[in-house]
């Protein structure tokens, strides 16, 4: 709003960047198709094995052990913990850093043990995947509940060497990196650029 | 919640904002390393504002609107919820019609348009959504994102009272819409003010009603909940506008070396 001229210049650059993308689609299509699958086959074995995990009604304990195993080996955690501290990861110091990586991944395996205790009954079918640059794919999921409409999910997948591991999860065009990065930098920046700051908070989420 | 109550949480509202923006205006870059980019990254100049909103919004929905929300739910049957859901969207079909003539979207409003027939004739007015079930999905499109179409900017974030995040750019859509949708003239000029308050107030409390796990989970899990919404609700519009065709993606490069996971030390 305040930068007409830039808007005019991006509305240009975007729409000839639009001719581009029409140009380059037919390759695009058949790059995809010639894909290596084993992003999708990685994403729909993970998944399955997610599935039969929760509807193991065992102990809750038990359950949440089996699902870090699982997390921990189908995310790439600490790369997902270094992108979304950004700028901030070269702020931080070594201890610094070792901390966070622990607290981070404590955090995200009590949210999303949490998330996938209230499990009832979703599937997921695979709807396609995408080259991503060179060494990532996006596979596109739809997650079907039992009632409402179904999400889209798509799981951006890097391979490296024969592994395959998560690296971001979008739904409905959410990524949940970019959104845990701004929330990072929120907190850092509400304490005065301190990185301190933010292990302060974090260190209070996990013991709460 | 009566009309009464509620304008008074609104003037409440409205004179808390007002002594926030007199005490802190606007919120200035730090002067650390990276702090200037940190801070146009997030666009937020008016965050104390926001955030002074922010909280009064959340005390509104700890009080009001979350546990109306909750007894909407469990007291009122499906199918009833169904028709409120259906009756209050299908009241919004003429701005998406008109949002999409505006975006030169003709496919897009005679897609509208035969949504909005179809309900309003065979969906007796409305209360059945019939032309999803025959395979005519609802896309609601607003002026935010016709000015979004037209080349304007987001502009800064801001956090409307009760109607929660938002931006310059989609809070003028918002008005826009307000002022030009046929049921709220309607209203005005039938003395029905009452009845678009309550139609209001309803497709709000059913909106929350249709998010109760989610805003939980959101609590739950966030250590800056505003930063959340904040990022939550402009990558949301940013898929809306663009309409998932060309999301532009992160940037995830490769780190010279992957962090060392901390249990294992170097």
């Amino acid at each position: 709003m305040f930068d007409r001229t830039l808007t005019g210049r991006r509305a240009l650059l975007k729409s000839v960047a639009g001719f581009a993308a029409a140009a380059t689609l037919p390759l695009i299509a058949r790059t995809a198709l010639a894909q290596d699958p084993g992003a999708s086959a990685f994403i729909q074995k993970l998944g399955d094995r997610a599935i039969k995990t929760f509807s193991d009604k065992g102990t809750k304990a038990a359950a949440k052990e089996k699902f870090r195993a699982l997390l921990v080996e189908g995310f790439d955690i600490p790369y997902i913990g270094r992108w979304v501290l950004g700028r901030y990861w070269n702020v931080a110091n070594d201890a610094q850093r070792q901390e966070y990586m622990a607290l981070f991944e404590r955090m995200i395996v009590d949210a999303y043990a949490g998330r996938f205790a209230e499990y009832s009954g979703e599937t997921f079918k695979i709807t396609g995947a995408r080259p991503e640059g060179d060494a990532d794919s996006t596979v596109t999921t739809q997650i079907v509940r039992p009632s409402g409409p179904p999400i889209n999910v798509d799981w951006r997948v890097r391979k490296a060497g024969a592994t395959y591991k998560i690296i971001d999860v979008a739904v409905e065009g959410v990524s949940m990196g970019v959104t845990q990065r701004s929330e990072f930098a929120s907190v850092i920046q509400t304490n005065g650029g301190q990185f301190d700051g933010l292990l302060k908070v974090l260190r209070a989420k996990v013991a709460g | 919640m009566t009309g009464a109550s509620f304008l008074r949480i609104l003037k409440g509202a409205a004179s808390a904002a007002v002594v926030a923006l007199s005490l802190t205006a606007c919120s200035l870059p730090g002067s650390g390393p990276g702090e200037r980019e940190a801070w146009l990254e997030a666009n937020d100049p008016f965050e104390p504002l926001n955030r002074a909103i922010f909280g009064i919004n959340e005390a509104a929905d700890f009080l009001v609107i979350g546990p109306a929300a909750y007894a909407y739910n469990a007291i009122v049957p499906d199918p009833v919820r169904e028709s409120v859901r259906s009756f209050t969207a299908n009241l919004l079909s003429p701005i998406t019609i008109v949002n999409q003539l505006l975006q030169g979207d003709f496919d897009g409003a005679i897609h509208a348009t035969g949504r909005f027939l179809t309900n309003t004739v065979l969906g007796a007015g409305g209360i059945a959504d019939v032309a999803t079930a025959a395979g005519i999905p609802d896309q609601k499109e607003d002026f935010g994102q016709t000015l979004a179409v037209w080349g304007f900017n987001e502009g800064p974030y801001v956090v409307l009272p009760f109607l929660g995040p938002s931006s310059m750019r989609d809070a003028t859509g918002y008005a826009v819409d307000t002022l030009a949708d046929p049921v709220r003239m309607w209203a005005a000029n039938t003395d029905h003010e009452g009845a678009y308050m309550a139609k209001g107030i309803a497709g709000g409390i059913d909106r929350r009603s249709r998010v109760l796990k989610e805003v939980e989970d959101l609590r739950r899990n966030s250590v800056d909940y505003y930063a959340t919404l904040r990022s939550l609700y402009r990558q949301q519009r940013k898929a809306d506008i663009e309409e998932k065709a060309a999301v532009a993606q992160p940037d995830f490069p490769a780190f010279e070396k992957t962090p060392e996971a901390p249990a294992k030390k170097k």
